[in-house]
Formats: C-alpha cells, sequence, structure tokens
C-alpha cells in the first residue's frame, strides 16, 4: 500500500513539474499586466507539438527543443503584439475574454497545422526506469524536474540580481508611479508573454515524451497550471513551484486511491477551496494596503 | 538634453492655469515662475489649491486653461512619465513606495531606469526591446550603481536602513526614502507635497537638509508644506494661493506680513 501510494507521488511530482512551469507562465503575465491569460497551456502544446513533429521529419531532438521554444516565443509575442496590446484601455473582463479567445485560435491552429492524431517523441535519454525508495521514475523525469530547477533558478536570479528584475518588481508594485521613474511598462508586459510562452513551450517539450502531445493537450494544461497559480498565489513564482507540485502529487493520489474520473476534477476541488478558504493562494499575498 | 544640462538655464513657467471640477474653481488662473537653483514656497490654507497645481504640474491633471512648461518645451497635455523623464518629479502627501523592494533596491532601480527615461519618448522599436535596463549589466555597472545608491543613501541620513524592506519602515522613514528616491533621478523640478508632516524633529531636519542641499545642485524646488514657519524659512521666494487664487508672490518676510495672506490664514481658521 505504502509502495504504491509511494508511486503516484512520484507520479505526481513529474507531472507537478510541468504544471509549474504552466503556472509560472500565469503568475509572470498576471504580475506584470495584471491579466489571466487563459491562452496559457497552448504554449506548453505548441512547444510539445512542434518538437514531435520536427523530430518525427528528422531533425535531431536538441535542435528540435530549441527551434520549439522558440516557436512558443514567438506565439506569445504575436498573443501580445496582436491581440493584447490593441485592447489595452480594455477593463479586466474584456481582456480575459481577449485570452480566452486566443486559447480557442491557438488550439485550432494545431488541429489546422498537426491534425487530430497524437504525435510521440523519444524520450531524451534512454536506459531504465529510476528506482528511489522502491518508486520507479522514468529517466525523462530527471529532465522535467532539471528543466524546473533550471527555469525557477533563472527567475530568481532575474528578480533579485537584475536592475531589470529590480525593475518589474517595481512596475509589479505600483505601475503608475514605476513609469514616472522612466520604467517601460509597456516593454515588461511584451516581454513577460514571451518568457511565459517560451517557459511554457519548455514544459512541453519535456513532458512530450511521457505523455505524448495531441492538439488539444493546452487545455488540460492550461487548466492545471491555472489551479496550480491560485493555489500557491497568482503573484508568487514560488507559489507557483509549490502549487503545480502539490496539484500533480493530489491529482495522482486522487486517481489511483479513487478512480481516474477523480484525477482530473480533484482540481476543480481545490480551486473552489482555495478560493473559499484562501483566496490568495497558499504563499501569495493577501490584498496590500491601498 | 540631460537635466543636469538643462538646469542651468531652466525655468518652470506655470501661465494663467485653471482647474475646474465642474462648478468648482481648484485653480484660478494662477500664473509664476520657478528658476532652477530656488526653492519657492506655495502656501495657502486647505482647499487653496496647492496639490491640484502640483497635479497639473505633473501631468496628472490637465488643466482646463493655461499652460505649463519647462525651459520653453510645453509640458502641459504630456503624460505623466514623459513630463517625469522631461525632468519634473515629485513627492505625494502619503508617500508612494515600491512594495516588495528592499531600501536599497528602491534606489537602484531609480538609478537603473534613468537613462531610459531622459530618452523619452521611446522609439517604437525601443518599446519592446529590454531598454537597458542592465539586463545585460556587467558586475562593474551593477557595484557602480550600488555604490551611488549607498551615497545617495548616505546623504540622504538613511543608509542605516538600506537592506530593510520597505514594507517594514515607518511613516517618516518612508518620507526619506521617498525624497531621497525622488533625488536619485536628478530632477530639474522637485515638486514636494507637505514633506515634513508626520515627521519627528530629527526626520524635520533631515528633510530641510535634503532640500537645502538639492537647491545647491540647481534644482527648482516647488514646496507645499502646512508648517508654515519651516516654509518660510526655507523659501527663498512664496506664492500664496487661496481659493484657487494667487493673492501674494515674494520674499517670504514680506508675504508674511502681507494683509490679505494674514486674512487669508485667519479666514480659514474661523471657518
Amino acid at each position: 500500500m505504502i509502495a504504491q501510494l509511494w508511486q503516484y507521488v512520484l507520479a505526481g511530482v513529474v507531472v507537478g513539474a510541468i504544471y509549474a512551469l504552466v503556472a509560472a507562465g500565469f503568475v509572470l503575465i498576471y504580475q506584470v499586466t495584471g491579466l489571466i491569460n487563459f491562452a496559457q497551456g497552448e504554449f506548453a502544446m505548441i512547444g510539445a507539438m512542434t518538437v514531435c513533429a520536427l523530430a518525427a521529419s528528422g531533425m535531431p531532438a536538441p535542435g528540435a527543443a530549441v527551434l520549439a521554444v522558440i516557436a512558443a516565443a514567438v506565439a506569445g509575442a504575436l498573443c501580445y503584439v496582436l491581440a493584447i496590446r490593441p485592447a489595452r484601455g480594455a477593463n479586466g473582463v474584456t481582456l480575459i475574454f481577449i485570452t480566452l479567445g486566443l486559447d480557442v485560435a491557438l488550439r485550432g491552429l494545431g488541429l489546422f497545422i498537426w491534425g487530430t492524431n497524437p504525435l510521440s517523441l523519444n524520450p531524451f535519454t534512454g536506459g531504465a526506469a529510476i528506482t528511489i525508495f522502491g518508486g520507479a521514475l522514468p529517466p525523462q523525469a530527471l529532465w522535467v524536474l532539471l528543466t524546473d530547477a533550471i527555469v525557477f533558478g533563472a527567475l530568481y536570479v532575474f528578480f533579485r540580481h537584475t536592475h531589470a528584475g529590480t525593475a518589474v518588481r517595481a512596475a509589479v508594485a505600483n505601475p503608475p508611479i514605476a513609469s514616472t521613474f522612466g520604467i517601460p511598462l509597456r516593454t515588461f508586459a511584451f516581454w513577460s508573454f514571451v518568457a511565459a510562452a517560451a517557459i511554457g513551450g519548455l514544459g512541453g517539450v519535456v513532458v512530450a515524451p511521457i505523455t505524448s502531445a495531441t492538439y488539444d493537450m493546452g487545455l488540460t494544461f492550461g487548466l492545471a497550471g491555472f489551479v496550480a497559480a491560485v493555489l500557491g498565489g497568482l503573484d508568487s513564482l514560488p507559489g507557483a513551484l509549490v502549487g503545480g507540485f502539490a496539484l500533480g502529487i493530489v491529482e495522482k493520489l486522487a486517481g489511483g486511491l479513487l478512480s481516474t474520473g477523480w484525477e482530473q476534477g480533484v482540481g476543480f476541488l481545490i480551486l473552489v477551496l482555495v478560493l473559499v478558504l484562501r483566496p490568495q493562494g497558499l504563499l501569495g499575498r493577501a490584498a496590500r494596503r491601498a | 538634453m540631460s537635466a543636469a544640462a538643462a538646469s542651468a538655464t531652466t525655468t518652470l513657467e506655470v501661465r494663467g492655469v485653471t482647474m475646474r471640477f465642474g462648478g468648482v474653481v481648484a485653480v484660478d488662473d494662477v500664473t509664476f515662475t520657478a528658476r532652477t537653483g530656488e526653492v519657492l514656497g506655495v502656501m495657502g490654507p486647505n482647499g487653496a489649491g496647492k496639490t491640484t497645481l502640483f497635479n497639473v504640474i505633473s501631468g496628472v491633471q490637465r488643466p482646463t486653461a493655461g499652460s505649463v512648461s519647462l525651459g520653453g518645451v510645453r509640458l502641459t497635455g504630456r503624460s505623466v512619465a514623459h513630463v517625469a523623464a522631461l525632468g519634473v518629479t515629485r513627492t505625494f502627501q502619503t508617500p508612494v513606495m515600491f512594495w516588495g523592494l528592499t531600501v536599497r533596491e528602491s534606489i537602484e532601480v531609480a538609478l537603473a531606469a534613468r537613462a531610459f527615461a531622459h530618452t523619452y519618448p521611446p522609439a517604437p522599436w525601443r518599446d519592446l526591446a529590454p531598454a537597458g535596463l542592465g539586463l545585460a549589466s556587467t558586475r562593474r555597472t551593477r557595484v557602480a550603481v550600488r555604490e551611488r545608491a549607498d551615497a545617495i543613501l548616505a546623504r540622504a541620513g538613511i543608509a542605516a536602513m538600506s537592506e530593510r524592506a520597505t514594507e517594514s519602515l515607518a511613516f517618516g522613514e518612508e518620507r526619506l526614502l521617498e525624497m531621497a528616491r525622488a533625488l536619485a533621478v536628478e530632477p530639474t523640478v522637485l515638486l514636494l507635497d507637505e514633506p515634513l508632516s508626520g515627521l519627528n524633529p530629527d526626520e524635520v531636519g533631515a528633510v530641510i537638509a535634503s532640500i537645502r542641499a538639492s537647491r545647491a545642485s540647481g534644482i527648482a524646488v516647488l514646496l507645499v508644506e502646512h508648517a508654515v514657519g519651516e516654509l518660510l524659512a526655507v523659501a527663498d521666494r512664496v506664492v500664496v494661493l487661496d481659493h484657487g487664487r494667487k493673492i501674494a508672490e515674494g520674499a517670504p518676510q514680506s508675504v508674511a506680513a502681507d494683509p490679505l495672506v494674514i486674512d487669508a490664514y485667519i479666514g480659514d481658521e474661523l471657518e
């Protein structure tokens, strides 16, 4: 029984690491623009589909992975430039509907380009499953966890140890005053979309060998990433990490112990509980003083 | 044009500024100039229009009539960010902090962003570029910015709190930091809205020293302050507003003796 539970936890860690990456995208865009980008999961889809398609056409995996992340980043840039920026000044609800529209549009684009058949990708490295305290992890799981470590490490260094990162934090704290210091809010908004899309795309690339890739996978990852971000706190990158892993583990436990149907549903249960009991999330700040 | 280069010749001209809110005239045809290297006190009873005047100068509100210009460049009609980039910086009655940053980071970010501010408005492509905010900054430039920030904090007398989170500051400490942050951008014009209110005597001394140092470095300081004694002591010239109109202008002592001014203040107290 214990061994079984442990196996569920390990499986949850792997999927949670991907949720954390998608959640980080939600948090980045939310912090900089105040916007919840419901197209976030589609960047993971674009990353996964692109890397699978390119690898299937004979491109070496590392090159395909890089191009896939770039493709996702370009999609993020286009979303901002073509859809979000022209609507600046619109109210929050309008902007959220725009991102919902982007979500549908990007999924449609995926369907148009790659069709409905799942695409698969070989793991980055071969070898036997890794055993940890009797539980098994596929070798690809290490790549997933390594990606999380690199992405969150890089975000930490950026926000804590560069002037640009400090400027973003100032812009998040008080946009109008930050702009009087010459901090370029729109530049940051643009790059938050690019960074969020690239990180989501990277998540799609590293998860592709585990789940395979379909044009509609963005829906699952987008919703899970959103729940993870709300769970951790929409204004907290460490919260995205914690929320991602927590959601992944709870999902796999629920799926294993109750039924696989619960695996999807438990996320929404968590979402409702968080919004009722702790709306700022696990690590988010409560509404700041005015 | 850098603020330093402009400061030798610049004057802030407020010409015929009127600000109406519906039927209320908050500022009524006010005209004056402020020269760099002087402290211009702006006095008046509550509701005289002082803060509204600051809002008009800094671009927060667009005047119903009249204009503001700095060194011949029209400020009226430009965005707040653009006015700031042209050299007008202000502080607020309630200090505005960048929560989440430390005290030193608050200064560093002002220093790092300055290079960008002075090329306002950004060209369209720069809008999307990382914009020289030190994304690729070398260790040496980071150390240089840090040293400058520490020097600014030392001058403001708040070096001891440089590592503290801005959320942890007391009101007076927030004021001192806001003032230091405003000076970090080397403005041509500094608008101070009641910088002494809520401060203990030590902090009052520190702010007044900062105001004098700003004047000496060639900044035009506009000072709104309810503590009339301190204002008259530090100002070179004074403009007095009452019910939105300018009722007096001149040297502190002559203004203080002006019957109209005394009347306005006594009238206010009787209300």
